[in-house]
Order: structure tokens, then C-alpha cells, then sequence
């Protein structure tokens, strides 16, 4: 959008909470390297450097990605067939009766068993939300992987 | 100029954060403007029961037109379409239809805005999740100034917002996060936008002692409620306390939309008012927002007007580009962030309270009243 912002020039603050909070996180992420490799994670982990490159690119995924403009759900088929489907929709087949089924299923049975809809939608949501973060994983990851392999070929044809 | 400023309520008992931000916007443009409000009848959020009467009235330099809203809210039906529409995949009807049920839905105020719009130089609508900007602004598109007043909740990403978002002349934002937002949305050409904020006056100095509490305390300050991120703030603070944490207190001040856990180290205060709102804020060591949707957090100002730092939700951009820009505030996305960041607050008060120096001084820098109107005034007259 083209439009006008107002940058208005100051000192620099005697406080940066980015570099605070950049200390802050490294701490935090130093600390839960260690409780991995003490729970037996990666041994990799051992090399601190090599850890926070992976913590980069899992927690871009998981924070920085848009979650609803992911390749992967593009490529599966039909996503009626896979997504999940939080909602409920009142049917019926029946041209006469249709109607009245209807009416009862929203405003008798749906009432009587929402404590069951409930608990059920809540756990879908996070299993939606736990898919999409996958999703948004592996894409980080095909990306880093034909970043690697599009600098390697340059590298190769180089040489 | 003529302007219009069209909202789904107003008066000075209405509390909702676009209404006030309306209401106080509007009645200073009207120190230069000749301003009328377009508004329903309605002062119930949830209902929309009709209750001021319809008609031309006066509100200081206001001159204020209500219309009846056609019919009260259906909980019911709201619900409905709320979980067809916001799982992901409605059909543009249904979308619509949402529109529709959030209401407040009031027929006469679309015809008025189709018959007489023209007659306005520049008409602002505020909040677009209601129906009469939805379904009022697409008929004055070419006048219209479009406060969004967005978040990044489900709603956004309605397939059909795309068109709408691509229908105003131009847009008054409140945060840069909120332009980012509407530009990821819109289907349409780049519209001229400003970002203003909201206007803050100094902070008074405190009248009486407020309630009786045990110092030092968190506070939070707002409805209680879980879309304010609440469950998780008193979980995370539960577990902070369990896990050794200094003994503070956390302070809830609001109505209560949930279970407030039975906790020593919890106190419920219920609806404050404007006094001991005052009060809390100057004595609060640290001020808490939890909320994961704003456009922008105007309690996370006014701590920082009283020179209060904060711990945000940073998986809000929003708290989280507030926090960076002012240098006021520390953010969380996770519990052990949110353990770290309250762990170096409470163990370093200096920085602590430089932070809420910063916030202040940002405040002084970007939200007073007169730096907001000359952004919004220049826009106005100059940019369409």
C-alpha cells in the first residue's frame, strides 16, 4: 500500500529490548539444548552452533510462515478428502421429511450432545493447528534443502 | 469539510475500543470539521437491542443520526454461521451471510448512506467486521475511509474480504502491523493510508489511594476473558509460582468472562472504575497483556503513560511491534519466555522502570492528541 509513516529520528535508548530479548532467547535456548541432550536427544546438539541453526529454521516455520499459503496442501488432492472438518452441517436426503430432520437434529440432538461437540472441536483445532505447523516444517525444510543444492550447483559449475 | 463517521455504536457510556476511538477522533476533527455520526440504536455488544432512540441528536460538537437496528442479535444463528464460516471453507454466501448475523444490521442506515453519501466530502467507516461498514461502504466506496480496526484473527481471512479490502480511497491505520495486515489481504491496487494511533492526554497525577493491595503486583487491566489470552496468562503465571518464582501478586481488574483459579497469590478486583483504573496503573510494577488478537493495545499505552513497563504476548505482531518500537515492553511467545522475561524483570527494577521510561517517552513521541490529528487531519484533507 502506498502510503506515509511518520520516522521520527531519536537517540538510541538506553535500553534495546531487541538486544534483550535476543540475549534473553539465547539463554533460554543454550538452557533447552542442554535438558535435550540430557533427556538424550540429538547428539548433535552438542555443537551449540548447530543447534540454534535448527531451532531457526523449525521456529521460522512454526511462527514466521503464513499457515493458510502452504505448498504441500496445494499438492495433495482434493483437501475434502484429507482437511479436517470442524463444522458441523445439518443435512437430509429426504425431499418431505428433510426439513423436519433437520430442524430436530439442530434444536434437539445438537443441544443434548454439544458438551460431546465441544471437547471433540477443540481437539481438531489442535490437531489442525499441530498439521498445518508440519506442513509449514517440511516446506522450511524443502526450501532450505533446494537452497542448498541451487548454491551447490553454482558452486560446482563454478569449479 | 463535510465528513461522516459511521460505527455500529456511540456514546460516551459505550467502552468498545473502536467506539471510543471513534467518538474521541471524530469530536476533535470537529474542531475543524463540521462532523456528523452515522450510528444504530443499539448499546448492547451482544445483542443489539435497540435502546437510544432513533433520530437526530446533539453529543457536544456532534451532531449524531441513529437508526433503528431491524432485529436483535440471534445468538443462535450467529454461532451457526460462525462455525461453518470461520472452520475455512464457506461459500461466499454463507461469508456474506456472516456479515449479516454479526449485524448490527440496520436497513434505514445503508438506504441514508445510498441516498444522502454524496452529499459528505469524506466519510470514515470504523471496524469492518460490522454491518454497516461491510454493507454500507461498498456505496460510498468513492469517498470512503476505511478504519479497519484489524486483527489477526480467523475473520481476516475470509476469501470475500479480499474485494472489500480493495474497495476504500483510503485507510486509517493504527498500527503498521494492521497496514501489513490489509495489504496481505487485498486483492485491489495499493490504497493512500496513514497510521495514527490514538490520542492519549498526560496522565493525571493519582487522586486517592485506590484499592488496598500488596505491593509489588502484576496487573492486568480488561475483560477477562479466554480470546484475551487469559487462560493461558493465569496458567503460565500458576506455573511460574509452582515452579519457585518470586512471590508477587497478579492483579485482575475487569468483568470476568471465565474462572478466575482460587490462587493466594491471585486478586480479583471485578470492574474498576475510572479512579482505582488510574490507581492500579501508577502502582503496577508491571503490566500484563496477554491478548494474541489487537490492532492496537491501547491499555498497553496507558501503562506506559503512567511509565509502567509490560510483558506481552509476542505472538500478537501487533504487542510485539508496539513492545520494539517504544522499547517498552518484554514479549513471550512460550512459558519458559514467559518465566525468563518476568524472572529478569522482577530481579532487575532499574531496567525495569527504564523500559517504562521508554514507553513513556514514546507515548509523549507518537500518541498525543495533537501529533494524532495533525497525521490524521493532513490525511484527510491532502492524500485523496
Amino acid at each position: 500500500m502506498a502510503g506515509r509513516q511518520d520516522v521520527t529520528d531519536r537517540a538510541e535508548p538506553a535500553v534495546s529490548v531487541d538486544a534483550l530479548m535476543r540475549r534473553l532467547e539465547g539463554d533460554l535456548r543454550n538452557q533447552l539444548r542442554r535438558q535435550l541432550l540430557d533427556r538424550g536427544g540429538a547428539r548433535e546438539y552438542t555443537d551449540a552452533e548447530l543447534f540454534a541453526l535448527v531451532e531457526h529454521v523449525l521456529r521460522h516455520a512454526v511462527e514466521a510462515r503464513e499457515h493458510d499459503a502452504l505448498l504441500l496442501p496445494a499438492l495433495m488432492s482434493d483437501e475434502d478428502e484429507w482437511e479436517l472438518q470442524t463444522h458441523l452441517r445439518f443435512s437430509s436426503h429426504r425431499p418431505i421429511l428433510g426439513k423436519l430432520i433437520v430442524f430436530l437434529k439442530r434444536r434437539v440432538l445438537l443441544p443434548v450432545t454439544r458438551w460431546l461437540y465441544e471437547y471433540s472441536l477443540e481437539n481438531f483445532r489442535r490437531q489442525q493447528r499441530v498439521n498445518r505447523v508440519l506442513f509449514a516444517c517440511l516446506e522450511e525444510l524443502a526450501i532450505e534443502n533446494a537452497r542448498l543444492r541451487h548454491d551447490l550447483e553454482r558452486l560446482t559449475d563454478k569449479s | 469539510m463535510k465528513l461522516a463517521c459511521v460505527v455500529h455504536r456511540f456514546g460516551a457510556d459505550i467502552a468498545g475500543g473502536s467506539e471510543s476511538h471513534c467518538r474521541l477522533v471524530a469530536e476533535h476533527l470537529a474542531a475543524n470539521h463540521d462532523v456528523t455520526i452515522l450510528t444504530t440504536c443499539a448499546k448492547d455488544h451482544v445483542t443489539w437491542q435497540n435502546t437510544y432512540p432513533a433520530g437526530v441528536s446533539q453529543a457536544g460538537p456532534l451532531r449524531v443520526l441513529r437508526f433503528p437496528v431491524d432485529r436483535p442479535r440471534s445468538l443462535h444463528r450467529f454461532a451457526e454461521i460462525s462455525e461453518i464460516v470461520l472452520a475455512g471453507r464457506a461459500s461466499p454466501a454463507e461469508q456474506e451471510q456472516w456479515f449479516v448475523e454479526n449485524g448490527p444490521r440496520a436497513s434505514d442506515l445503508i438506504e441514508y448512506l445510498r441516498q444522502h453519501g454524496a452529499e459528505f466530502d469524506r466519510i470514515l467507516f470504523w471496524a469492518y467486521r460490522y454491518y454497516p461498514t461491510f454493507f454500507g461502504l461498498p456505496l460510498v466506496a468513492d469517498r470512503a475511509l476505511l478504519v479497519p480496526t484489524a486483527e489477526e484473527d480467523p475473520l481476516i481471512r475470509l476469501p470475500i474480504l479480499g474485494r472489500f479490502f480493495a474497495l476504500p480511497r483510503g485507510y486509517v491505520f493504527l498500527t503498521p502491523e494492521e497496514a501489513e495486515l490489509i495489504a496481505r489481504r487485498s486483492e485491489g491496487p495499493p490504497a493512500p493510508f496513514c497510521i495514527v494511533g490514538s490520542g492519549l492526554d498526560p496522565a493525571l497525577p493519582m487522586r486517592g489511594s485506590g484499592p488496598p493491595l500488596a505491593e509489588p503486583f502484576l496487573l492486568y487491566l480488561g475483560r477477562i476473558d479466554p480470546n484475551k489470552g487469559c487462560e493461558t496468562l493465569l496458567r503460565y503465571f500458576v506455573r511460574y509460582q509452582e515452579r519457585g518464582g518470586p512471590p508477587v501478586h497478579l492483579v485482575m481488574a475487569g468483568p470476568a468472562n471465565m474462572e478466575v483459579p482460587d490462587h493466594p497469590l491471585i486478586e480479583r478486583l471485578g470492574l474498576v472504575d475510572d479512579g482505582a483504573r488510574e490507581s492500579l496503573l501508577s502502582r503496577a510494577s508491571l503490566l500484563m497483556v496477554p491478548s494474541p488478537f489487537e490492532s492496537l493495545s491501547l491499555v498497553l499505552l496507558e501503562a506506559w503513560n503512567y511509565g509502567v513497563p509490560a510483558l506481552v504476548n509476542g505472538r500478537c505482531s501487533v504487542l510485539k511491534g508496539q513492545a520494539l518500537r517504544a522499547n517498552g515492553a518484554l514479549y513471550y511467545g512460550r512459558f519458559d519466555q514467559f518465566a525468563a522475561c518476568l524472572d529478569y524483570l522482577l530481579t532487575h527494577p532499574d531496567v525495569a522502570r527504564q523500559l517504562g521510561r521508554q514507553g513513556l517517552a514514546y507515548v509523549d513521541r507518537e500518541y498525543r492528541w495533537p501529533q494524532v490529528m495533525r497525521k490524521i487531519g493532513d490525511f484527510i484533507a491532502g492524500c485523496c
